[in-house]
């Protein structure tokens, strides 16, 4: 159990960036997801946190400790990797063991810790096999007691369950974060799945291009996300990029005028919505929204929910998604709608800086 | 500015390393360059003596004919090798893995063996020359270029036939299968779709074959006749009896290094474009042919694999023959074992030492050098890796002559010691057992390491324990061909060996020079059979993989 600060931390490869200027803050106990598209610098920064990556400039301190110059064998953090990193000439018992061996435990302690662990991750009855007669999945459950049998103060993951089948990695999440949080143990998740960031996780950090984009909460990263690259990345959204904005605060959707009290006083903004946001042939219930009739070009059934694209007059497209749709009355391409688009839901963002302004309410 | 990565073991042993090459190779073969540009009773600086090299006819005819074998050595090692491949790769040939063996074999026995073989066999006196001659058949001399050229071929073929096989048998069968369905012949598809497919493997093998026939001292030495290459040439000028001359020594390895450096960097430039393999889907099947066709596809295979390994059998056989004194009298002894052991049992002592001294410091510091190379790519490690390209570039000959040339003064006193030799040896052949570890650091994830790491164990524990016993399999191949080729190093020995540290290779040599055919296939057999276990077990090891062996 450790609090972790990341302060200015800086990692260049040649001319690239991969960190600029990274500053974090993890608190004790806590489960945090570092989420971005592969290259935006979260493989990176778990690894200088591991000590594996020597970073060119900033501190990471582990409870107020700067830990920049201790080797990575000293930092005390238990590591799981994508490839699950399995010793392949040691039973998994020995495998579990392997920490505690080198940091010179007694032999009956190491015996009792690691059949704790190993009944912890299910793995009990398979102690003496070797990990080629293993899953995927449970070779996984090797790497997770592995690092957590050592009791580290912080566990880093680096996606752990991308190797893994869908149902698989559903069924792992939830036990590594039941064992995380059984334990307290301070742990730093890298993952480019949005889902399993926001399912998993005490709060998210969205990374892109070697920066932090936003640190909150699932909720509150989903709900308000801070720039229109978290915007697009967590979940979907329709934008409509870099609209002109009248002295008064109008925007022109689709041929609509509609006034976003948000926008006064500035000149440009792109506008989001969610697909689920939009409200199709629905009852209007008086609120402002932006209100225009659109075809129906592709109707997509996917059990649970209705995925829609739709155009307007002046082919501007829209992206609409309704949940639990009706198996008979599946729209068909050419059929018209009335496409609403509530006020309170849209987002409102910078087209120069990508900055959130706000919500259009 | 914060953390660095901390000088850790591995810089360490990067570093020293890299001062063990300075001192093994750089400096002796900057003696070897300086001494080229050195007047040899002045002692002043002069291009004299490349102007002779490069000018008068005797230097001349040694760079052509060196040339002529070179080229020779690689035609006829291809036009064996890319036959045999594709008879084997392509039809149903039975006993494959056999044939593959024998040419392993042929591969690692030494050259000067198969020369000497072949003189016991086509020389003045030789057994096949003398039953043709009973029924008034003369065949042509063995000396000269027809016999070089003879052994380079049959010697080095394998080299062609185990990395065209190689590549024959990873062509997606579909590329060949589209070739019929677009109406080409049997002929047609094999010069114009598969050949050229594995056209990067053949000029692979191809080159690598003339880099090592230029490179070769004992086989023109022994069936040369008159005909004098830059091998031969450079040693006879250093030991000449009239006090050498090491100026012209030094200038004709200079050129040596030059031609094979050209040839080896063409090399591997092929080598590096040679990424024709496609998605393989799967292995093409062998095709059955005609009873005809059949018979004579057998026929060749066969044929050819029996020429190549006839010479061990010849020596192996010769070497039961009863003698008497240097000549053989009818029946089978073991006489000549009974010699050998009587009159130089030290050869085998000192052959089988040097070989494992020399084969455990290279397994140790080949091993942390393939970590190095594959873990840790930086500037260091980069000059690390080019210095190891130079073994491959410098003849046997030319490296003896720079370990004389360096290590005949204070501060490294070595000449005449055993020590010069297994020093030769380790860096001679190192490259192989890094090769051999780099190779199979590539299929062990470095993230077994971190996790190590991750768990409290230092990068030396963490290789210790995690990635050395995974690369076991890598590293004792890669020992086990250091052996054999150590083992049966005869030019380097040769210029630096005096009467207490003499190996087998050089007794075998200068029996052979003697007349001494007994000792000579004797000590030979003790050879072959070393060597012969040890590929044994690389095959063992390798999960019988011959191209391990090339």
């Amino acid at each position: 159990m450790a609090r972790v600060d990341i302060e200015e931390v800086v990692k260049t490869y040649g001319n690239v960036r991969a960190l600029d200027g990274v500053s974090l803050s993890i608190a004790s106990g806590e489960f945090f997801t570092l989420l971005g598209p592969s290259g935006c610098g979260k493989t990176t920064l778990l690894r200088t946190i591991a000590g594996f990556n020597a970073h060119d400039g900033g501190h990471i301190r582990v409870d107020g400790t700067p830990i920049d110059d201790v080797a990575a064998h000293r930092r005390d953090m238990g590591l799981v990797y994508q490839d699950y990193a399995i010793f392949p000439h040691m039973t998994v018992s020995e495998n579990v063991a392997f920490g505690l061996v080198t940091r010179r435990k007694p032999r009956a302690e190491i015996e009792e810790r690691v059949r704790r662990v190993l009944d912890l991750v299910q793995l009990g009855p398979l102690a003496d096999r070797l990990p080629q007669a293993l899953s995927g999945g449970q070779q996984q459950r090797v790497a997770l007691a592995r690092a957590m049998v050592i009791n580290p103060r912080i566990l880093l993951m680096d996606e752990p369950l991308s190797n893994l089948d869908a149902k698989l990695r559903i069924e792992l999440r939830e036990d590594i974060r039941t064992l995380q949080r059984s334990l307290g143990i301070t742990t730093i998740y890298v993952t480019h799945d949005q889902e399993e960031a926001l399912v998993v996780s005490d709060r998210v950090c969205v990374m892109h291009q070697g920066r932090v984009h936003q640190v909150a909460t699932p909720p509150e990263v989903y709900a308000r996300p801070a720039t229109l690259f978290v915007a697009s990345f967590v979940g979907a959204m329709n934008l409509f990029a870099d609209l002109a904005v009248d002295a008064a605060g109008n925007v022109t959707v689709a041929g609509v005028r509609l006034r976003v009290p948000a926008l006064a006083g500035r000149t440009r903004a792109t506008i989001g919505i969610r697909p689920e946001d939009v409200v199709l042939d629905g009852p209007d219930d008086g609120a402002p929204s932006l209100s225009f009739d659109a075809k129906v070009e592709r109707a997509s059934f996917a059990g649970r929910e209705l995925l829609l694209r739709l155009t307007a007059a002046d082919s501007t497209g829209l992206a609409a998604n309704s949940y639990r749709p009706d198996p008979s009355a599946v729209p068909q391409p050419g059929q018209h709608a009335r496409a609403r688009l509530p006020l309170s839901r849209l987002h409102a963002f910078d087209p120069a800086t990508g900055a959130r302004i706000g919500t259009g309410a | 500015m914060s953390a660095r990565r901390p000088r850790d073991f591995w810089t360490w042993v990067l570093v020293a390393v890299l001062a063990i090459l300075a001192v093994l190779l750089v400096w002796p073969l900057a003696g070897i360059f300086k001494a080229s540009l050195t007047d040899n009773r002045s002692g002043a600086f002069t291009f004299a003596n490349y102007v002779r090299v490069l000018t008068q006819p005797f230097f001349q005819t040694a760079l052509t004919n060196t040339l002529i074998v070179g080229i020779g050595g690689m035609l006829g090692a291809t036009l064996i090798g890319v036959p045999l491949a594709v008879l084997t790769t392509r039809f149903a040939i039975s006993g494959r893995n056999f044939l593959s063996t024998v040419a392993a074999l042929t591969l690692v026995s030494p050259p000067f063996i198969g020369a000497y073989a072949w003189i016991m066999m086509l020389g003045r006196n030789g057994f096949v020359r003398a039953a043709f001659e009973d029924i008034g058949i003369e065949i042509p001399s063995i000396y000269g270029f027809f016999g070089i050229i003879l052994v380079f071929s049959l010697k080095f073929y394998p080299f062609v036939f185990l990395m065209t096989s190689a590549a024959l048998r990873t062509i997606n069968p579909t590329l060949e299968e589209a070739a019929v369905g677009l109406g080409a012949g049997p002929a047609r598809r094999l010069f114009q779709v598969t050949l050229p497919l594995v056209t990067p493997a053949i000029t692979s093998g191809a080159l690598l074959t003339f880099v090592l026939s230029i490179a070769d001292f004992g086989t023109p030495a022994i069936v040369g006749g008159r005909v004098r290459v830059l091998a031969t040439t450079a040693f006879n000028l250093f030991t000449s009896e009239m006090g050498g001359n090491p100026g012209l020594a030094s200038s004709v390895s200079a050129l040596l290094i030059a031609v094979s450096a050209a040839v080896v960097v063409l090399q591997r430039w092929w080598a590096a474009r040679r990424n024709v393999e496609s998605a393989l889907v799967r292995r093409p099947a062998p095709r059955r042919l005609g009873p005809l066709a059949s018979l004579g596809a057998h026929a060749a295979c066969y044929l050819i694999a029996f020429a190549g390994f006839l010479p061990s059998l010849v020596v192996v056989w010769t070497s039961f023959r009863k003698t008497s004194g240097p000549v053989f009298v009818p029946g089978f002894g073991v006489d000549s074992y009974a010699k050998i052991l009587r009159e130089v049992p030290q050869v085998i002592g000192n052959s089988a030492i040097y070989s494992l001294v020399a084969v455990a410091l290279i397994t140790v510091v080949g091993t942390l050098v393939g970590y190095i190379l594959s873990r840790r790519q930086t500037r260091l490690s980069a000059t690390l890796d080019a210095g190891l390209m130079i073994p491959y570039l410098v003849p046997g000959v030319v490296l003896g002559l720079a370990f004389t040339v360096a290590f005949n003064a204070w501060p490294l006193e070595l000449t005449g010691t055993a020590t010069i030799i297994v020093l030769m040896l380790f860096v001679r052949r190192l490259p192989y057992a890094v090769r051999s570890s780099a190779t199979i650091l590539r299929q062990i994830r470095g993230t077994i390491e971190e996790a190590a790491i991750s768990l409290g164990a230092s990068p030396a524990r963490a290789f210790a324990k995690i990635t050395l016993p995974l690369m076991v399999p890598g590293i004792v191949s890669g020992a086990l061909m250091s052996f054999i080729t150590a083992i049966n190093e005869l030019s380097s020995s040769l210029i630096l060996y005096v009467g207490r540290t003499m190996t087998m290779p050089v007794r075998i040599y200068l029996s052979v020079l003697d007349g001494e055919f007994g000792t000579a296939a004797a000590l030979s057999t003790i050879l072959l059979a070393a060597t012969g276990i040890a590929v044994y077990t690389v095959l063992h090891v390798s999960g019988r993989n011959e191209s391990a062996l090339a």
